[in-house]
C-alpha cells in the first residue's frame, strides 16, 4: 500500500493501525532526497485528525460507561453460569491454550534450527579462516628466513597478503549474511504469531481491501533464501565450501 | 471453622488436576466477563500457578504467621495486573463453586468455613494493596535505547515516568505491548541512576514470546510497564566482605549492578567478576566490562567460555575457571545464570570451603513468571 492510496478523499474511511503500519512513500528526487515531503505531510494530517477523533470519542464512551455503570448497578447480580456453559468455554480456552502451545512450539523449534545452522556455519567459516590465514603467516615466515621474496607454491608474499585480506573480508561477510539470514527467519516467525490479545479484538471483523492483502503476505523467508551466498569464485584463494 | 474437613474438600478439586481451574476460571469469565482481559490468551501457565498458590494457602490457614505475610506481598502484587478490590469477591463466588462442584459430599458447613476463609484472605490482600496504593501499581517506562548485541541477546535502557526505587540484585517484572498480560522478571544492571534509567540484558529464549520480542521487535520509543521491584541477590548490609561475582549469560545483570553499587557507593573492597559465555561472541557485555576493570583498580574481571577452542580467554564451564582461581573462603558470593550453573558454581564453592550461608545464587530460568507464593521469582 503506498500513501496516495491511503490518502483518497474518502474521507469516511477511518484511518485504522494496519494502514499506518503499512503505509509506504515514494522516494524524493534526487534534488531531495528521502521520502517524497507532500506524501508524508498529508498523512500526518490524517494522523493528526484520527487521534483528535479518537480522543473525543474516548470521551463520549466514558460518558456512556459511567451512564452504563450506573444503570448496571441498580440490576441485581446475574444468574450464575450453568455447568454447560462452563463446559464449553473450558474446552474453547482449552483449544485457545493448545494453539498458542503449538505455536511456541513452532517458533521454538524454528528459531534453535535456525541458530544452530547459524552458529554451524560460523564456526566452520572461522576455523577454515583461522587456518588459511595461519598457513599464510608460515609461508610469510618461511620466505622471511629464505631472505627475501621468492616464488612459493606460484604465490607471492603480496599475493598471499591479498589473499589474508581477502579471507579476513570473506570471513565479515559471511558473518554479516549468516545474521541477517537467521534475523529475517526468526522476524517472520516473530510477526506471525503471538500479538494476540483478547482486549485488541475487534468487535466485528474489519473489511480488508483485497489489494492489501497481496502485499500482506508475509514474504521473508523467500527473501532470505535468495540471499546471495557467499561464493568462493568471488576471489581467489577460495576452499571448496 | 473446620480445617481437616476443609482440607479434604480442597484436596477432591486438587485431585482432578486441570481441569478444576479450568472449571473455576470458565465460571469466573462467564460471570463476570469484565476479568477475561486481565489475563492472557493462553491460560496454562496461569491455572498451575493458581492452585499450587490456593495449595499453599490451605497447607498453611492454621500457621497465620507465616501466612499473611505471603498474603500481603501477593495483594501487592497483583496490583500490576490490574486488580481491584471489587474483583475479589467475584474470585470468591467462582472459587465456591468450583469446589462445590468437584465434592460430592459439599455442605452448606463447608461452604460458610470457605466463605469466612476467603473473606479473611480477601481482607488481608486488600488492605494490603490499599497500604501500598501510595506507590503507583506499575511504572510506566519508555525504551530510551536498544542494542542487538548478539542476534538474541540486546541490551535495553529504559527510563521509568516516575522514580522506581530498587536496591542492586533485586528484580523487577516486566511487560510489553508486543505480548501483552505476560509479566517476566529481568535485573535492572545498573544501581540507581540520578537520571532513574535502567539498563536491561535481555536474551531471547527460544519459543519464549516475551524475551523473543523484548530482543527482536521492541525499539527506541517504546513503552513498557514495570512492576515493583522483587528479589535476593542484594549484598549484606552489614557486611564489607570483599566479593566474588560469578555470572552466566544475560545473569550478569544484576551481577553488574553490584559492581556499580559498589562502585558509587562503596564500601571499598576487592571484586572479583567471572562471566562464562559458551563462546566469545556470546559475551555480549565484554566492552563494558573491560572498561570498568580498567577504571576500577579493585575489580578483577575473568572471562570464560566453555565451547570455543579457538578464543584465547580462560576455557572451561565458569564454574571450573571460578574454583581453579580461588580459595574464595574470604568472600561474599552472587550467583546468577542458568539453574544448572548455578548449583554446580554454589555446590563447588562450598565443596571448596566457602560457607554456605555467605553464597547467594539465582536462576535465570527460560521463563521468568510472576513469583511463586513465596516471593521467589524462579521456577
Amino acid at each position: 500500500m503506498s500513501a496516495h492510496e491511503t490518502a483518497p478523499q474518502s474521507a469516511e474511511r477511518r484511518l485504522t493501525p494496519a494502514d499506518v503500519s503499512a503505509v509506504r512513500f515514494d522516494r524524493g528526487s534526487m534534488l531531495s532526497p528521502g521520502y517524497d515531503l507532500q506524501q508524508v505531510d498529508r498523512f500526518l494530517n490524517r494522523v493528526g485528525h484520527e487521534l483528535m477523533r479518537s480522543t473525543q470519542e474516548k470521551a463520549e464512551l466514558r460518558d456512556r460507561v459511567q451512564e452504563l455503570q450506573r444503570q448496571l448497578g441498580e440490576v441485581g447480580t446475574p444468574e450464575p453460569p450453568s455447568d454447560q456453559a462452563v463446559r464449553i468455554l473450558a474446552s474453547a480456552q482449552l483449544t485457545a491454550d493448545n494453539y498458542v502451545a503449538e505455536a511456541e512450539e513452532f517458533s521454538r523449534q524454528i528459531t534453535s534450527d535456525a541458530r544452530t545452522q547459524y552458529e554451524e556455519q560460523l564456526k566452520q567459516a572461522r576455523e577454515s579462516a583461522g587456518a588459511i590465514i595461519h598457513a599464510a603467516h608460515e609461508a610469510a615466515a618461511r620466505m622471511a628466513r629464505e631472505g627475501g621474496p621468492r616464488e612459493t607454491d606460484g604465490a607471492s608474499v603480496e599475493e598471499l597478503q591479498q589473499q589474508v585480506a581477502y579471507l579476513e573480508a570473506f570471513g565479515r561477510a559471511v558473518r554479516t549474511q549468516l545474521r541477517s539470514y537467521l534475523e529475517a527467519l526468526i522476524t517472520d516467525v516473530e510477526s506471525e504469531w503471538g500479538k494476540a490479545d483478547p482486549g485488541a479484538l475487534p468487535a466485528r471483523p474489519v473489511a480488508v481491501p483485497a489489494q492489501r492483502s497481496v502485499e500482506h503476505e508475509p514474504n521473508v523467508v523467500a527473501d532470505v533464501t535468495a540471499l546471495p551466498v557467499p561464493s568462493v569464485d568471488a576471489g581467489p584463494g577460495g576452499e571448496d565450501r | 471453622m473446620d480445617i481437616p474437613a476443609m482440607r479434604a474438600n480442597f484436596a477432591k478439586a486438587a485431585a482432578a488436576g486441570d481441569e478444576a481451574p479450568l472449571w473455576f476460571y470458565s465460571h469466573l469469565f462467564l460471570s463476570h466477563p469484565e476479568t477475561r482481559q486481565l489475563f492472557p490468551v493462553s491460560m496454562a501457565h496461569q491455572r498451575d500457578r493458581l492452585f499450587a498458590a490456593l495449595g499453599e494457602v490451605v497447607a498453611r490457614v492454621d500457621d497465620l504467621d507465616s501466612l499473611v505475610p505471603i498474603l500481603q506481598q501477593l495483594g501487592r502484587d497483583h496490583r500490576k495486573f490490574g486488580t481491584v478490590a471489587a474483583h475479589y469477591p467475584a474470585v470468591g463466588a467462582s472459587l465456591l463453586a468450583t469446589l462445590e462442584h468437584f465434592d460430592e459430599e459439599w455442605n452448606p458447613a463447608l461452604a460458610a468455613d470457605w466463605t469466612a476463609a476467603y473473606g479473611l484472605v480477601a481482607e488481608v490482600m486488600v488492605a494490603a494493596a490499599d497500604e501500598a496504593a501510595g506507590d503507583p501499581p506499575w511504572w510506566g517506562a519508555e525504551v530510551v535505547a536498544h542494542d542487538r548485541r548478539t542476534p538474541d541477546i540486546a541490551v535495553l535502557t529504559v527510563r521509568p515516568e516516575a522514580p522506581l526505587p530498587y536496591v542492586p540484585g533485586q528484580s523487577l517484572s516486566l511487560e510489553t505491548d508486543l505480548r501483552p498480560r505476560l509479566w517476566r522478571y529481568y535485573s535492572p544492571a545498573n544501581a540507581p541512576r540520578d537520571d532513574g534509567s535502567i539498563e536491561l540484558h535481555v536474551q531471547a529464549r527460544d519459543g519464549g514470546p516475551v524475551s523473543s520480542a523484548l530482543v527482536r521487535l521492541a525499539g527506541v520509543g517504546d513503552l513498557l510497564r514495570l512492576g515493583p521491584p522483587l528479589g535476593s541477590l542484594a549484598l549484606d548490609e552489614g557486611s564489607d566482605r570483599d566479593l566474588l561475582l560469578v555470572a552466566g549469560g544475560t545473569g550478569l545483570a544484576p551481577l553488574k549492578a553490584l559492581v556499580d553499587q559498589v562502585a558509587r557507593q562503596g564500601p571499598q573492597r576487592r571484586v572479583d567478576l567471572f562471566v562464562g559465555a559458551r563462546t566469545e561472541e556470546r559475551l555480549y557485555d565484554r566492552p563494558a566490562l573491560e572498561r570498568l576493570a580498567r577504571e576500577h583498580p579493585w575489580l578483577t574481571v575473568t572471562l570464560a567460555v566453555s565451547d570455543d577452542k579457538l578464543s584465547a580467554l580462560e576455557q572451561g564451564d565458569v564454574a571450573d575457571v571460578v574454583v581453579r582461581s580461588g580459595p574464595w573462603r574470604s568472600r561474599d558470593v552472587r550467583i546468577a545464570g542458568p539453574a544448572a550453573m548455578v548449583e554446580d558454581t554454589t555446590a563447588r564453592l562450598v565443596a571448596s570451603g566457602v560457607a554456605p550461608d555467605r553464597i547467594l545464587g539465582e536462576a535465570f530460568a527460560a521463563s521468568r513468571p510472576s513469583p511463586d507464593v513465596d516471593g521467589g521469582v524462579t521456577e
